[in-house]
């Protein structure tokens, strides 16, 4: 039974984890390729060592494939030392001004999630209605 | 010619499937399936496992991929394209019958057939069926090609119908007697119910058919 909760626990965390991430993977692909461009799944093992665990390639690579679209990132060819050349990405100008636009949004928003989730709950006994002491 | 492992092959063959099936053209198809050929063909060579970098559902893999990449889809709208061929073939048959109905008065009163011309029976059969089968593929194709004129890639479809539905609907019809001739030609409804839904599953199948190769040949 406590082994059932246990695992329904963690299912629930990777859901949550996996909503988080929706909203700002494009953001961190910019990120990790401005700092360094990459080849598609490379970008899986970087995503892994940033510490967002084991996101698919098949989530990845079609994200790749909109920013390509949109014009943020771009491709080359290039050689390597095993097997046939790879395709790797960089960030484009649009890119990385878009980056700039994105993380100062993100850092906005995340400061204002922190504000929020700052705040203490009250104690109980503290949400009792006001007893005007003169009455 | 392909330097792929027949793993990346398979792989790609089944994304092609899944982009045919979504109505992409054809040059988008080769873009979309070269920048995957390459990614998977370097993981290959990395040692990695192409099925396992897809997932479980490399269709599903090869949807993404298509929405993302933001390419022009023509959509089948097969239950469009099956109704109107359909409203158009009953349209026909009853514009048909009164046709015919109408002709046959005008032909009595102009003719006198001698009493000693005997029709066979496969003829007169032969005709009866070839005009019904030319009256209904006409209304369908018709229909389809006026009604629907505005469908992406619908002249195909229109001409694939033509081409396609005299030969499924005559071997229907062949299939259909043959039945009705095992069976000793009942006229039971089950017996002549499932004469007439061997007839009509070859117009629908036919159809459908001619819609889904204009739609995944597009380019």
């Amino acid at each position: 039974m406590r082994h059932m909760v246990v695992k329904g626990e963690a299912a629930e965390a990777a859901d949550r984890q996996a909503q988080l991430l929706r909203g700002c993977l494009d953001m961190c692909l910019l990120a990790l390729l401005a700092a360094e461009p990459a080849h598609g799944y490379q970008l899986v093992r970087r995503l892994d060592k940033a510490g967002f665990g084991t996101v698919s390639y098949g989530t990845v690579y079609p994200l790749i494939t909109r920013l390509h679209r949109l014009g943020l990132v771009a491709n080359a060819m290039q050689p390597s030392p095993n097997g046939p050349p790879r395709k790797v990405y960089r960030l484009t100008d649009t890119g990385h001004d878009r980056l700039s636009l994105w993380r100062e949004q993100w850092t906005q928003f995340a400061s204002v999630v922190n504000e929020t989730l700052a705040v203490r709950p009250l104690k109980s006994g503290d949400d009792h209605e006001h007893v005007d002491a003169g009455r | 010619m392909s330097t792929s492992t027949p793993a990346v092959d398979h792989l790609l063959a089944a994304a092609d499937r899944e982009w045919r099936a979504l109505g992409i053209h054809r040059r988008d198809r080769a873009t979309l399936a070269a920048d995957l050929r390459s990614e998977l063909d370097a993981a290959t060579a990395d040692g990695i496992d192409p099925a396992e970098l897809l997932g479980t559902d490399p269709t599903e893999f090869a949807l993404r991929i298509a929405e993302e990449a933001g390419v022009q889809r023509i959509p089948p709208r097969y239950g469009q394209v099956l109704g109107v061929a359909s409203a158009g073939a009953v349209l026909s048959l009853i514009v048909g019958y009164i046709l015919v109905i109408g002709l046959h008065q005008a032909f009595v009163a102009a003719f006198d057939l001698p009493r000693d011309v005997r029709v066979p029976v496969w003829l007169a059969a032969g005709v009866f069926y070839g005009g019904v089968a030319a009256v209904v593929v006409a209304g369908a194709v018709l229909a389809v090609r006026i009604a629907l004129r505005d469908v992406p890639r619908i002249r195909h479809t229109a001409t694939r119908m033509t081409l396609l539905l005299p030969p499924t609907i005559a071997a229907a019809i062949a299939a259909a007697a043959a039945f009705g001739w095992a069976l000793d030609f009942p006229l039971t409804p089950l017996a002549i119910g499932t004469e007439a839904a061997i007839v009509l599953a070859a117009f629908f199948a036919a159809t459908a058919l001619a819609r889904r190769k204009s739609v995944t040949a597009a380019g």
